[in-house]
């Protein structure tokens, strides 16, 4: 009855623009991570998962000629959202309540970080000032489509995204509005390069998540949408449902503000209370899209808690990271969006790169594309840095 | 499902972590104004206060204002509202980044440059496990922030939060919106930003918290009877919102004892608020805070304090109303109307409970 539904979906990274480039991407084992192409920075060598279009790329992609300059997140946000209205049959004239959220931490600290100096030398960069905010791209996205009755922006580092799809709900719960766009956008920065770096995090190969030899993240960037809808909504409009969002918890690790308790306590609850809030039980679940960064914290921590919640023998898992990168503020979606394309195509994602079991939690994820024969629940993990840790699962519709 | 303020704390350009503003309140010359800073000593040791930039001191410290020692588990969550986020911080690594060409960097300002450092540090403090989130969205960051807390106790998914407000205002910062025609060019005084000829305000800095309950008690301040916010609405979807808002607590426009408006003596800020209330609010008084206050992209958490804080003194005191220099004695309702550059809408209701 009251149940929210996915309607639509678009997606950018590295792997391609679109759900079907992505799907076939994650079929073929065919990992986006490798060497830096667009960002300037000296630390060229660090693998990333960058989205192969330029700025200039994406523009003609829209054929889009605005009159000031926009940001790459705003760019990365506006052809994913792009593919998820198109699919849900969404324009500015639905004449539906339409609530559109956005995630982003870095907001236009790529465009700022290469004009800063000179903000203060002259004026000729000015029009740039006012797309430092995180709300810049947010803004920009909605006024390019129209047609947003509400929208914001949600910042919680790399669980942005999933807490946009958590305030979606909600809102479409509580009756405020019939449909929510939601998900999150970012593009890499030398500025959070920078900042993993100094951290000691990031892996100078492709990163391993979940292996005893795992070395660190890799970063990448990009930016999905999804579309929620309540039934009798998706019933009016005639579209058809994809799945729906079954149970959503958001939870705080309260531990430090970058690393995540060895237990992981806000992971465990997370899981634990997304399965409460979706009525299912442990082993309802068919598989587990962990957040999996390759770090040697998170990925001991997050097993930790995927043991304490699902026991011995949990369902599959694996990290997609392994293909996209660490999308940060757009993981939550990216990674809704690849746990989706997963159950409506039952198969596990492969968890690429892996080869020796961690010794300090007994995990193993799934090392290939694993074709079963019906997938049902899937769960979603997204962690971020002051421990904000969001967990959501999605169904199939029986 | 009601829900309460039970208590709300600001550390501002007024005195701090008091009501005192609302007796003698002190009349701002300058264009750009840093907080007063309480003594932190009684809320936070020493040893983590040096290693807490002020936006975070100011947030933890009015956090703990309100909570009056309630702690861990017992929040059920945590929601913060921030237009920049800790940006002292975050311009401390980009100059060393850039000056230094991406070497010799440490991690210390990374580590505390991101938007949710500010809940992430409360839920620390206070070792909640609980519901924890940040909205970041320009002059709507505060009502974003509410209005997620607002839709769960409505989903009866939490029984009480802390919804705070809180941004600094760097001087790096100050410079980069003056270009851009955030604040007036010389010093400002109460008439000028009355009388908006002019584009800009003047800056201010906020740090606001909330402890909200779905409890009434002796402690209640008021009720937060609904609210809503619009992007881009258009004169008959705002006057519908409103009149829907009214309703669902059985009230009519003439029950509104006072509209508490954003007017901060930017022209075009300013002309938006005039137009609705020729619109919609015909007589009802309309009641200002930034002459006091200053503009920050969170500023409206402090409209939030203020607005509760005139119906638990029972009046609003004749220096906040705008059109007429007289009093408003024993309000019951007050609604809090607020705008972003004419692009988001919001309504709140406070109630007298």
């Amino acid at each position: 009855m009251n149940d929210i539904l996915v309607t639509a979906m678009g997606i950018l990274t590295g792997l391609g623009l679109g759900k079907d480039e992505t799907l076939q991407s994650l079929i073929n084992q065919n990992s986006a991570i490798g060497e830096l192409k667009h960002l300037n920075t000296i630390h060229s060598s660090l693998p990333v998962s960058e989205v192969r279009l330029s700025d200039k790329d994406m523009l003609s992609l829209l054929n889009y000629n605005p009159q000031n300059p926009l940001t790459r997140t705003t760019l990365l946000g506006m052809l994913a959202l792009r593919e998820a209205l198109e699919q849900a049959k969404i324009d500015k004239d639905t004449p539906k309540r339409i609530a559109f959220i956005s995630g982003t931490t870095v907001g236009g600290m790529e465009k700022n970080e290469e004009f800063y100096l000179e903000f203060f030398q002259n004026n000729s960069k000015d029009e740039y000032i006012s797309l430092h905010d995180c709300a810049a791209s947010t803004q920009d996205i909605a006024d390019y489509f129209g047609g947003f009755d509400f929208i914001t922006t949600i910042s919680t580092a790399c669980s942005s995204a999933a807490n946009a799809i958590i305030l979606g709900a909600n809102l479409i719960k509580a009756g405020y509005v019939d449909i929510a766009v939601v998900g999150g956008t970012e593009c890499l920065s030398k500025f959070h390069l920078n900042g993993f770096n100094t951290l000691m995090i990031l892996d100078k190969e492709a990163c391993k998540p979940f292996d005893k030899n795992r070395q660190g993240l890799n970063l990448g960037e990009g930016a999905a949408y999804i579309v929620l809808e309540g039934m009798e909504s998706a019933k009016e409009r005639g579209v058809e449902p994809i799945c729906k969002l079954s149970g959503y918890a958001n939870t705080c690790d309260a531990f430090h503000q970058t690393a995540s308790s060895p237990d992981g306590q806000g992971a465990f609850l997370s899981m634990k209370r997304a399965l409460e809030d979706s009525g299912l039980s442990a082993e309802d679940i068919d598989y587990i899209n962990a957040h999996g960064t390759g770090t040697d914290n998170n990925d001991s921590s997050e097993a930790s808690a995927i043991k304490r919640v699902f026991g011995e023998n949990p369902p599959y898992v694996s990290s997609t990271k392994s293909f996209t990168g660490h999308t940060t503020s757009a993981a939550g979606s990216v990674e809704s969006v690849i746990s989706i394309l997963a159950l409506k195509n039952n198969f596990i994602p492969a968890n690429l790169n892996f080869k020796t079991p961690m010794e300090d939690v007994d995990l193993v994820p799934a090392q290939r594309t694993i074709q079963l024969p019906n997938i049902k629940h899937i769960m979603t993990n997204s962690f971020g840095f002051g421990g904000n840790d969001s967990s959501c699962i999605f169904s199939k519709i029986i | 499902m009601a829900i309460y303020i039970q208590s709300i704390s600001q550390i501002s350009i007024q005195e701090p972590l008091c009501d005192n503003w609302f007796e003698s309140p002190i009349y701002h010359r300058q264009r750009y104004v840093s907080s007063i800073e309480p003594n932190y000593k009684q809320y936070i040791n020493p040893m983590s206060s040096r290693r807490m930039g002020r936006i975070l001191k100011r947030a933890v410290t009015t956090s703990l204002n309100v909570l009056q020692g309630r702690k861990g588990n017992e929040i059920d969550a945590i929601i913060t509202a921030t237009g920049l986020g800790c940006i002292e911080n975050t311009e401390k690594f980009l100059y060393s980044m850039l000056e230094n060409n991406e070497t010799l960097l440490t991690p210390t300002y990374f580590i505390q440059s991101t938007h949710n450092t500010i809940s992430s540090q409360i839920a620390l403090e206070l070792k909640c496990n609980n519901y924890n989130s940040t909205y970041v969205h320009r002059g709507i960051s505060f009502e974003s922030a509410l209005f997620d807390a607002f839709l769960q106790f409505k989903l009866n998914k939490i029984t009480n939060a802390l919804v705070g407000a809180h941004d600094e205002m760097t001087k790096d910062m100050f410079t980069l919106y003056d270009k851009i025609g955030y604040w007036k060019k010389g010093d400002i005084c109460v008439e000028t930003l009355r009388k908006s000829e002019t584009l800009g305000s003047f800056s201010g800095e906020v740090a606001v918290s909330s402890f909200l309950s779905n409890e009434k008690n002796e402690d209640s301040i008021c009720s937060l009877a609904g609210m809503n916010i619009l992007h881009k609405p258009t004169k008959e979807k705002l006057e519908e919102t409103l009149k829907r808002l009214l309703e669902e607590n059985n009230l009519t426009l003439s029950d509104i004892d006072a509209v508490l408006v954003g007017h901060s003596g930017d022209k075009e800020n300013d002309e938006v608020y005039s137009k609705t209330k020729e619109n919609l609010f015909n007589d009802i008084p309309f009641v200002w805070y930034k002459h006091l206050f200053g503009e920050s992209f969170s500023m409206s958490g402090l409209g939030f304090y203020i607005g509760a804080t005139c119906l638990k003194k029972n009046i609003i005191p004749k220096h906040l109303v705008f059109d007429s220099p007289k009093e408003i004695l024993n309000p019951k309702h007050i609604l809090i109307y607020n705008h972003f550059q004419n692009s988001e809408h919001s309504f709140i209701l406070l109630s007298k409970c």
